[in-house]
C-alpha cells in the first residue's frame, strides 16, 4: 500500500483511465479508423483504377500513334504523286495554253494586218473618187476646155487599169499590183484579160498609176513609175 | 551528521549506483542499432523487417535499464 | 481570423520572445521541486462523484481525453465520405497522410487476419500517447499553478489519516495586483530552524564567552604564580592580593570587553547572515532574535513554530511561516504512473486476448509447455523457457510503464530545469522533446503492434500454424 502510494498509484484513477481508453478506443474505432480505411481503400483502389485505365489509354494512343503515322506517310506518298501529276499537266496545259495564244496573238495580228490593209484599201478607194475629180478639174484647167467628165473618168480608169501588153493570157497565180484599190468589176475583167487561175490584187501607192503583173515566169511592169523613170533616163 | 542527512545521503548515492544498470541497456541498445544499421545498409530490401527486429531487440535491452530506474524511483520515492 | 495568423503576423512571435525576457528579468526563477506521483490539489478538490483527491497528472489527463475527442468531431467531419471526394482542410491532409503511413507500416508488421485489431490498438495508443507526451510542451503546463502552502500529506497506515509533513519550499512575495509569487531566490528555513539557529548562535556564544574568561583565568593564575615567585613578603603577598584586586577591578573593564567581543562575534555572524537574507528581500525568521529580548519572545516563537498552517492565506503574516511552492494546474500525464501502467495493463490484456482468439486454448502452450517433457530430451529446457516466457510477458507491464514514464518525466524534468538554468532560449530542448514525445508514443504502440502479433503466431511453427490457418 505505502508503495503504490509513494509512486502516486490509485487504484480508482487507473479505473477511471481504462474506462477512458476504452472509451477512446471505440470512438475513434467508430469514428475514424474504420470509415476512413474503407475510404482509403477505396481511393486506392479507385486510383489503382485509375493508372490501369490510363496504361489502356497510353497503349491506344501509342496504337493510334503509329496507324496516324502510317496514315499521314501514305497520304504524303499520295500527295507527292498528285503534285508531281498536276505539275507535268500543268506543264502542258501551260505549254498547250501560251501555244494556243501565240495563235491568238499571230491570229490577231494578221487580223489586224488584214484589217489595216483594209482600211487603207476603203480609204484609198474614196481617195480614188477625190483623185478623180481633182484630176479632172485640173485638167479642166490646164485644157482650158470643158472635158466630159466620163471621158476623163475613163481615161483616169485607164491609167489606173491599164493592163500591159505582155500579160494577156497568163496562167497559174498571179499578182497584180495597182496603185489604186480596184474595184471588183475591174478586177473581174483584169483577171479574165490574165487569164489566170488565181489573181490576187494588191494595193502599192508608190507606184502612182498603171498596174505591175508579177506571175512565177516573170512580170510586166506597166506602172507610171516605171514609165516616168524611163522618159527621165531618156531625157538625159 | 543528523539522521535525517545520512538518510538523504543514502538515498542520492543508492540511486546514483542503481542507475548504473543503465549503461548495460544503453550499450545494449547502440549494439543492436548499429548492427540492424549495417544490415539495412547490406540490404535495404529487408528494411521492414529488420526494423522491426531492431525494436524489438531494443525494447527489450532498454527493459534492463528500465529494472535499474524502478530501483532507483523507489529507492528515492519509496524508501522513507 | 484566417488572415490574422497566415504566417505573416511573426511580430505575435516577436512580442512572446520579448514577454519571455521580461519575465526572466522581472520574476527569479523557481528552482524545480521533483515528485514522482501527481500533485494534489487543495483539499476539495475531488474527481467527480468519486472521494479521490484529484491531482494534476489526471486534469492533464482529462484534457488529452477533450482533445482527442474533439480531434475525433473534426476528422469527421473533413473525411471524405467515399473514395471520390478529394478531402479538404491543412491540417486534416497532414492526419490523413500520418494514418496512411502508419496503415502501411503495421501492415508491415502485423499484416494479417488480426490486422484491423492490431492496427486500431496501434493507432489509438499512439494518438493518446503521443497527445499526452506533446502536453509537455505547452508553454505553462508544469508551470502555471496555485501556490500552494508545500505541506506534504503523507497516508499513515496505522491511523488510515493523511499527516500533514511540511517539506522544503519558498517564500511568497507579493507582485503586481497583489498577485503572490513564490521567489526562488530564497530557500525556505522554517520557522523552527530559525529558533534552532538562533539558539546555536546563542549557545556559542555563550561557549565563546565562558572559554574567554577561562582564559582569562588561567591568564590571572599565571599572573598570580608568576607574583609570588618573584617576591614571597607577606606585605607584598597582601599587597599583590590588594593591589591585585585592585588591578582586577582596573583591568576588568577591559576583560570583560574581552568576554564581550567573544560572546557577541557568534551572534554578530549570525546577525549578518541574516541581515544578508534580508538585504535580499527573504524571510529572517519569527520575532526578534532571543538576545535581543527577554525569553518571552522566544517561547512566543516556540508557540508559532508548532501550529503551522496547513492552507493558509498567502497575503496573511501566517504565511511568512509556511514555505510555498507552485502547484502547476496541469502536468504531463505520462509523468504519472496511473496512466502509464493502466496502458501497459491494456496492452497486455489485448496481447493474451489475441493469442486465445488466434490460437484458442492452445496459446497457453506458450508458457506450459509440458508436451515435450517427456519426448524430447530437451524438454526440461522448454519447459524452463516456457515460464520464463510467462514471467517476461508479466515483465512486459513494468518495461512499458516504466519506459514510458521515465521518458517523458526525464524529459519534463529537463525543460524545468533548462528553463531554470537559461530561462530565454530553452527551445533546443524542446524541439528534442518533441521527438522524444513521438517516438516514445511509437514505440508504445509499436511494441504492442508487435507482441499483439507475435501472440498470433504459434510457437509450434509446424503443425499449429497449419491448424491456426484452418480457423
Amino acid at each position: 500500500m505505502s508503495v503504490l502510494d509513494n509512486l502516486g498509484i490509485n487504484p480508482g484513477l487507473m479505473l477511471i483511465w481504462a474506462i477512458a481508453f476504452i472509451v477512446l478506443y471505440t470512438v475513434l474505432t467508430r469514428f475514424i479508423y474504420d470509415p476512413l480505411t474503407n475510404v482509403l481503400n477505396e481511393r486506392r483502389n479507385r486510383i489503382a483504377k485509375g493508372l490501369e485505365d490510363a496504361a489502356a489509354a497510353a497503349r491506344a494512343r501509342e496504337n493510334a500513334e503509329a496507324d496516324a503515322e502510317k496514315i499521314l506517310a501514305q497520304a504524303r506518298s499520295e500527295a507527292q504523286k498528285v503534285i508531281d501529276e498536276s505539275r507535268g499537266r500543268g506543264e502542258e496545259v501551260a505549254g498547250t495554253i501560251e501555244q494556243e495564244a501565240r495563235q491568238e496573238a499571230a491570229r490577231i495580228q494578221y487580223d489586224a494586218q488584214n484589217e489595216a490593209v483594209a482600211i487603207r484599201n476603203t480609204e484609198l478607194g474614196n481617195l480614188r473618187e477625190q483623185v478623180l475629180n481633182i484630176s479632172v478639174a485640173v485638167a479642166s484647167r490646164i485644157l482650158d476646155e470643158n472635158i466630159s467628165k466620163t471621158k476623163q473618168k475613163a481615161l483616169v480608169n485607164g491609167f489606173i487599169a491599164d493592163l500591159p501588153e505582155g500579160a494577156k493570157g497568163l496562167g497559174g497565180s498571179v499578182e497584180v499590183v495597182s496603185a489604186m484599190p480596184l474595184t471588183e468589176a475591174e478586177q473581174g475583167k483584169i483577171s479574165s484579160e490574165v487569164g489566170a487561175d488565181e489573181a490576187e490584187f494588191t494595193v502599192d501607192p508608190s507606184i502612182l498609176g498603171g498596174l505591175i503583173v508579177r506571175w512565177s515566169g516573170g512580170m510586166v511592169d506597166g506602172s507610171v513609175r516605171s514609165q516616168l523613170n524611163e522618159l527621165a533616163r531618156s531625157l538625159n | 551528521m543528523d539522521p535525517q542527512s545520512t538518510i538523504v545521503l543514502g538515498k542520492a548515492i543508492g540511486a546514483g549506483l542503481a542507475m548504473i544498470g543503465a549503461a548495460g541497456g544503453g550499450i545494449g541498445i547502440g549494439l543492436s542499432v548499429g548492427g540492424a544499421v549495417m544490415a539495412m545498409g547490406r540490404n535495404p530490401d529487408h528494411t521492414a523487417t529488420i526494423q522491426t527486429n531492431m525494436i524489438l531487440g531494443v525494447a527489450f535491452a532498454e527493459a534492463v535499464a528500465i529494472y535499474a530506474l524502478v530501483v532507483s524511483l523507489i529507492i528515492l520515492f519509496v524508501l522513507s | 481570423m484566417n488572415s490574422f495568423w497566415n504566417g505573416k503576423r511573426r511580430f505575435v512571435a516577436l512580442l512572446m520572445f520579448l514577454a519571455g525576457v521580461f519575465v526572466a528579468l522581472r520574476v527569479p526563477p523557481v528552482i524545480p521541486f521533483i515528485q514522482l506521483p501527481g500533485e494534489n490539489f487543495p483539499a476539495g478538490f475531488n474527481v467527480p462523484f468519486t472521494d479521490i483527491r484529484l491531482t494534476n497528472t489526471f486534469v492533464g489527463s482529462v484534457i488529452v481525453w477533450i482533445l482527442l475527442l474533439l480531434f475525433v468531431v473534426y476528422v469527421s467531419r473533413r473525411r471524405p465520405k467515399d473514395g471520390n471526394e478529394v478531402p479538404t482542410g491543412g491540417f486534416y491532409y497532414l492526419f490523413e497522410v500520418l494514418f496512411e503511413g502508419l496503415m502501411g507500416f503495421v501492415g508491415g508488421i502485423a499484416g494479417g487476419r488480426h490486422f484491423r485489431l492490431i492496427f486500431n490498438m496501434f493507432m489509438t495508443i499512439f494518438l493518446v500517447v503521443l497527445l499526452a507526451n506533446w502536453m509537455e510542451l505547452i508553454p505553462g503546463v508544469d508551470t502555471i499553478g496555485f501556490i500552494h502552502a508545500h505541506t506534504k500529506e503523507k497516508y499513515d497506515a496505522q491511523t488510515g489519516e493523511y499527516k500533514v509533513i511540511t517539506t522544503d519550499g519558498y517564500e511568497i512575495y507579493q507582485g503586481f495586483l497583489g498577485i503572490s509569487y513564490v521567489n526562488g531566490q530564497c530557500d525556505w528555513i522554517s520557522p523552527a530552524d530559525e529558533a534552532a539557529a538562533d539558539q546555536a548562535a546563542l549557545v556559542a556564544a555563550e561557549m565563546a564567552a565562558l572559554n574567554a574568561e577561562q582564559e582569562l583565568e588561567v591568564k590571572a593564575a599565571y599572573a598570580r604564580y608568576q607574583a609570588e615567585h618573584d617576591d614571597h613578603s607577606e606585605g607584598d603577598q597582601a599587597e599583590a592580593a590588594g593591589g591585585g584586586h585592585g588591578d582586577d577591578h582596573g583591568e576588568a573593564a577591559g576583560e570583560s570587553d574581552q568576554v564581550a567581543d567573544a560572546y557577541n562575534e557568534p551572534l554578530a555572524a549570525r546577525e549578518a547572515e541574516k541581515s544578508a537574507r534580508a538585504d535580499r528581500g527573504c524571510y529572517t525568521g519569527v520575532g526578534p532574535a532571543p538576545w535581543a529580548d527577554d525569553g518571552a519572545e522566544d517561547a512566543q516563537a516556540d508557540d508559532k513554530k508548532r501550529d503551522i498552517p496547513l492552507h493558509p492565506d498567502p497575503r496573511s503574516e501566517e504565511a511568512k511561516l509556511v514555505p510555498w511552492v507552485v502547484l502547476p494546474f496541469v502536468r504531463v500525464p505520462s509523468t504519472d504512473l496511473n496512466m502509464t501502467l493502466t496502458l501497459a495493463l491494456i496492452s497486455f490484456v489485448m496481447i493474451q486476448y489475441i493469442g486465445f482468439k488466434a490460437l484458442g486454448i492452445g496459446y497457453l502452450t506458450k508458457f506450459f509447455n509440458f508436451g515435450t517433457l517427456f519426448k524430447s530430451p530437451l524438454g526440461g529446457i522448454d519447459v524452463a523457457v516456457g515460464l520464463l516466457e510467462l514471467i517476461g510477458d508479466f515483465a512486459k507491464i513494468l518495461s512499458f510503464s516504466f519506459r514510458l514514464l521515465g521518458n517523458i518525466f526525464a524529459g519534463s524534468i529537463l525543460l524545468f530545469v533548462m528553463s531554470f538554468l537559461v530561462p530565454i532560449l530553452p527551445w533546443p530542448f524542446f524541439i528534442l522533446e518533441f521527438f522524444v514525445g513521438v517516438i516514445q508514443a511509437l514505440v508504445f504502440a509499436l511494441l504492442t503492434a508487435i507482441f499483439m502479433n507475435l501472440a498470433t503466431i504459434s510457437h509450434h511453427h509446424d503443425d499449429e500454424h497449419d491448424h491456426a490457418d484452418a480457423h
